[in-house]
Order: C-alpha cells, then sequence, then structure tokens
C-alpha cells in the first residue's frame, strides 16, 4: 500500500521523505523529529530525497547526522537518494557518504532490498 | 572526484561556514538560537553527533550547558573547574583532543569524568580577554577519522567567533542585571515611601470619626483632575501625594474640636483653621522628590475672591494645585456626612459650587471637574475615581440637568 502527501511517501516499512530547499538553520530539525515519529511507528526504513534541495549547509550536515544516529540506534535503515551534485559533494566532504547508501532516484533506494547492510567504500 | 578537488571544497565548505557562524553571532537573533546554530554548525563541520556548548555561571561558579545536541538532557552536567585549571587552559588556547591526554589534560580532575559521560573527545575554550568564558566539547568524527592539524585551526577560529559573541552576551546581560537592580532598588524605596504616606494619611484620617478615607479621596480626586488639566505624569504624582498630606496639621487641633457636632468657639475655630500652617510647617521640612507640596497644604482653604485662610490669596496667587484641593476638599466634605450635618446630595454639592463659582472656587478648575464628572458617568473613561465613591447614582440625563446653569469660564 502506498500512501503519498506532500513531504512524504509511506510504502510498507518504508517511508520517502521529501527534505526542503534548504537545510540551513535549525528550523531543519523538523525532519528529525519526522524520522523519529516514523521510527516510533515502527517504520523500519527511511529513504531522504533530495531532489527539491538546493543547499544544505553545515547546521543541515549537523541535522542529518542526528537522524543517522537515530535511525541507526533504532536499528533501521536509512539511504538517500536524489542528490544533486553540491549536495553530494558536501555529504562527502564531511564524510557521511561512505556511512549510507546513495541512490540516484528514490524508487532504486525503495526497490533495494536486497542490498543490505551499508556501503563502506 | 580527486583528493585534491575535495580539500578545495573543502575549503570552501568552511570557510562558507565561517561566514554564516560571523552573521549568526552577529546577528538579532536571541541568544539560545545564536548559540544553538552555533553548535551545529560546529558539528556540522566536523560530522560530531554529540555536542555541548558550557558557559560559566558566575552565581554559581560552574560552566553549564546553554545547548546541546545528540545528549538528551544535559541541564544537570555541570562542570567545576579549579582556578589553576581554568588558567591553564586559558594560557593553552587551543583545542584539547582529550584522547591524547596530553597538557593540559591532566589538570581536568573531576571534570574529566563528566566529559566522559558526555563522550567529548575535543574540547575548545572560549576565552576572551584572558578570561574563561565557556567552552565546546564534541564527540569524535562520524567517520572515525582523527583530527587533523587543520580541523583543530578551525574549531579554534569558530570557537573564537562563539567566545565574542558570549562576551557580548555577557556584557549585556551584565547591563541588564545592574539596570533591573537599580530599577528594583528604586520602586523598593518609592513603594516605602508610598506606604509611610498612606499610614501617615490613615492616621490624620482616623482623629476624625467622620471623615475616614477623606484624605485618600481628596488625593484621587486631586490626581484624576489635574491629569484632565493636562498636567504630566509627575506634577500629578505630586498632587496625589499633597492630597494624602494636606490636613497633617490636624494633628495637632484637639479631637474634640475636630468631631465637634456644635458650633465652634471662636478660639475652636482659630485652632482648627490653623491647620494649613501646621501642615506647611511639618511638611516644609520634608525634602519631596515632588514640587509644590508644602504650599498646596498651606493654601488649601484659600478662596479666589480673597476671603479664605491663611493668607487671604486671591485667583491666581494661590498655587493651582491648592485650587485643585479646595475644590475637591470642598466637594468631598459636602458628599459625606459632618458631625454637624448629613452628607449633601451629589445636586445639592453642585448647587453650591454654582453658587460659590468664581467666589470661592476657580471656573478654571470647576469646568475640567465637571467634565471629569461627565466622562466618568457615560463611562467613557476606564477607571472612573469620582462617581463610583459618590453614594448615590447618576445617569448622563440627571447629570445634564443637574449641571444646567454652570457658567462658561
Ligand atoms: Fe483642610
Amino acid at each position: 500500500m502506498v500512501k503519498k502527501y506532500r513531504n512524504f511517501k509511506e510504502i510498507g516499512d518504508a517511508v520517502v521523505i521529501y527534505s526542503d530547499n534548504y537545510i540551513n538553520d535549525i528550523e531543519g530539525e523538523k525532519l528529525e523529529d519526522l524520522c523519529a515519529s516514523y521510527l516510533d511507528r515502527g517504520f523500519t526504513r527511511i529513504v531522504i530525497d533530495f531532489s527539491e534541495t538546493d543547499l544544505v549547509n553545515s547546521i543541515g550536515v549537523s541535522i542529518l547526522i542526528g537522524i543517522i544516529e537515530k535511525v541507526r540506534d533504532s536499528k533501521g535503515r536509512i539511504s538517500f537518494s536524489g542528490l544533486k551534485r553540491v549536495n553530494h559533494d558536501i555529504f562527502s566532504i564531511v564524510g557521511l557518504t561512505k556511512h549510507i547508501q546513495i541512490f540516484d532516484t528514490e524508487e532504486d533506494a525503495v526497490n533495494a532490498r536486497a542490498r543490505q547492510g551499508m556501503v563502506t567504500t | 572526484m580527486l583528493q585534491t578537488d575535495l580539500s578545495l571544497e573543502k575549503l570552501l565548505f568552511n570557510l562558507n561556514t565561517l561566514a554564516e557562524l560571523g552573521e549568526e553571532i552577529t546577528s538579532p537573533k536571541d541568544f539560545t538560537r545564536v548559540v544553538k546554530s552555533a553548535l551545529y554548525m560546529v558539528m556540522g563541520s566536523f560530522s560530531a553527533t554529540k555536542g555541548v556548548i558550557f558557559q560559566f555561571d558566575s552565581d554559581r561558579g560552574v560552566f553549564a550547558p546553554i545547548a546541546s545536541k545528540g545528549l538528551g538532557d544535559v541541564g544537570a552536567a555541570h562542570v567545576k573547574l579549579s582556578k589553576e585549571t581554568a588558567s591553564a587552559l586559558t594560557k593553552h588556547n587551543k583545542p584539547i583532543d582529550l584522547k591524547k591526554g596530553e597538557h593540559p589534560v591532566e589538570t581536568l580532575g573531576e571534570a574529566a569524568g563528566v566529559l566522559e559521560k558526555l563522550e567529548a573527545r575535543m574540547i575548545a575554550c572560549l576565552v576572551v580577554k584572558d578570561e574563561l568564558l565557556g567552552f565546546i566539547a564534541i564527540n569524535g568524527k562520524f567517520s572515525g577519522e582523527d583530527f587533523s592539524v587543520y580541523d583543530c585551526q578551525l574549531l579554534s577560529v569558530m570557537a573564537q567567533h562563539i567566545s565574542f559573541s558570549l562576551h557580548s552576551h555577557m556584557l549585556l546581560m551584565r547591563l541588564m542585571h545592574k539596570y533591573n537592580e537599580n530599577k528594583g532598588l528604586y520602586e523598593n524605596l518609592r513603594r516605602i515611601y508610598y506606604d509611610t504616606i498612606h499610614a501617615f494619611a490613615a492616621s490624620i484620617d482616623a482623629k476624625d470619626s467622620y471623615t475616614r478615607g477623606h484624605s485618600h479621596r481628596v488625593s484621587a480626586y486631586s490626581a484624576v483632575l489635574s491629569r484632565e488639566m493636562g498636567w504630566s505624569h509627575e506634577e500629578v504624582e505630586g498632587i496625589r501625594i499633597a492630597g494624602l498630606l494636606h490636613d497633617i496639621g490636624k494633628i495637632a487641633v484637639d479631637k474634640t474640636i475636630i468631631n465637634k457636632a456644635s458650633p465652634l468657639t471662636s478660639y475652636e475655630c482659630r485652632e482648627l483653621n490653623s491647620h494649613p500652617v501646621v501642615g506647611y510647617e511639618i511638611l516644609s521640612k520634608i525634602k519631596f522628590p515632588w514640587k509644590g507640596i508644602p504650599m498646596m497644604t498651606r493654601n488649601h482653604h484659600e478662596k479666589v475672591d480673597g476671603s479664605g485662610y491663611p493668607d487671604r490669596l486671591k485667583k491666581t496667587d494661590i498655587p493651582i494645585g491648592a485650587r485643585i484641593m479646595a475644590l475637591v476638599d470642598a466637594f468631598d466634605a459636602m458628599t459625606t456626612d459632618r458631625p454637624y450635618r448629613p452628607r449633601l446630595s451629589f445636586r445639592e454639592a453642585m448647587d453650591e459650587v454654582k453658587a460659590n463659582f468664581g467666589k470661592q472656587f476657580d471656573p478654571d478648575v470647576v469646568q475640567p471637574f465637571l467634565t471629569v464628572i461627565r466622562k466618568e458617568v457615560r463611562r467613557e473613561v476606564d477607571n472612573p475615581t469620582i462617581v463610583p465613591l459618590l453614594q448615590e447614582q447618576l445617569d448622563s440625563v440627571s447629570l445634564n440637568r443637574m449641571l444646567e446653569g454652570f457658567p462658561v469660564a
């Protein structure tokens, strides 16, 4: 069953969250709260889709790292999709790309059931 | 992506973060938010998952958390540093890798335990002018990498930025504290002042069983009337105090004279009529923060035609405050019971005022007084003062009838 809302889409045990245009101030923490509430509700796979996101700064990075920690703590899985080049570069600078799966599209991310675990290279 | 590209990208990202941090700490946003944003910037730059900013709390002599992330509630995590430790940290003034255990880590003592609980790996001191204002503590990088020399430099620059923010906020708080302290002190004095005067007024009224509350009413009526006449806030406060004290001279008059129902002998009359001068003698020895209180007291029984006492002054020679008090004093005396007669109705009192318009009472005071009464009866004011204290109901139709025939000033 697929439920689609403006900012997120629920597909079985997975949820795709579409992040905002900018993740550059502490307001971005609502993304973290949203993920936390999905984890609480038993969702085990979280995909954050960045196709609409033009800017992630250091505050955004700290928020995303917070989300990754939360997902790990609750033994869930998290992946990113739809990264623009500039965002990919930033995630790579701060070392995020080594720790989570990154897909071109949200469909790839949702369908990547077979690939368990994390990409470590 | 090539490694060299990444370095340039990293440099740009970090420069951008520094620029944003600079912008953030000089923004007019509230301090809590600024500190939180600053912490997130630091954590984002080093991909840290746990971090705290501590600030020195001089009241408690400890460093207390003012922002944190990834650690849940850290409100109780206080860090106590000895003077020696604080000065060692200030002198070192470089980010410290707790894992390496190099100097001055060994000076931390008990604080090391608190920091360990917070999983702190790096601490950066927040120092301005050799004063340790606080410090940032973050855990290791998410990527597991060590902190490079370059990372330490970046952390140091970010810490300097945040130090200045903390410093200016601290100065502002100190200023506010001083201001509030002074304000509190002043208000306290003012309250003591008012309390004392109210107690005094009550003791004056207590001498006269009929005039309970007279001084308070004269005070309140004078204040509302002078405000209607455009007096400043300070001037209104002055006449409010004068109203409370205007009969203070009665403390020297025998109680039996004050409460006498039958006509007074000429001696008794002289005694009673001495109260404005006695009051003046008392009050002129007190240094009031408001002007004119002794003279308003002295002249509150003068009449504009020059037939009053004690100085037989005419209209403009009588201080305006005394002319205001003369009217409201007589008005209150008429509308309350006296030893020698029951109270007059409002209509009867107004007829008296009308009959003595320009003789006993100043037309320039009577007119605004009528305005106040009209406004209160029509409920055009939020806090009516005079009408609720009258012992009868007034409506605007009968009021208009009662006030007919008042000469225009
Ligand atoms: Fe009097």
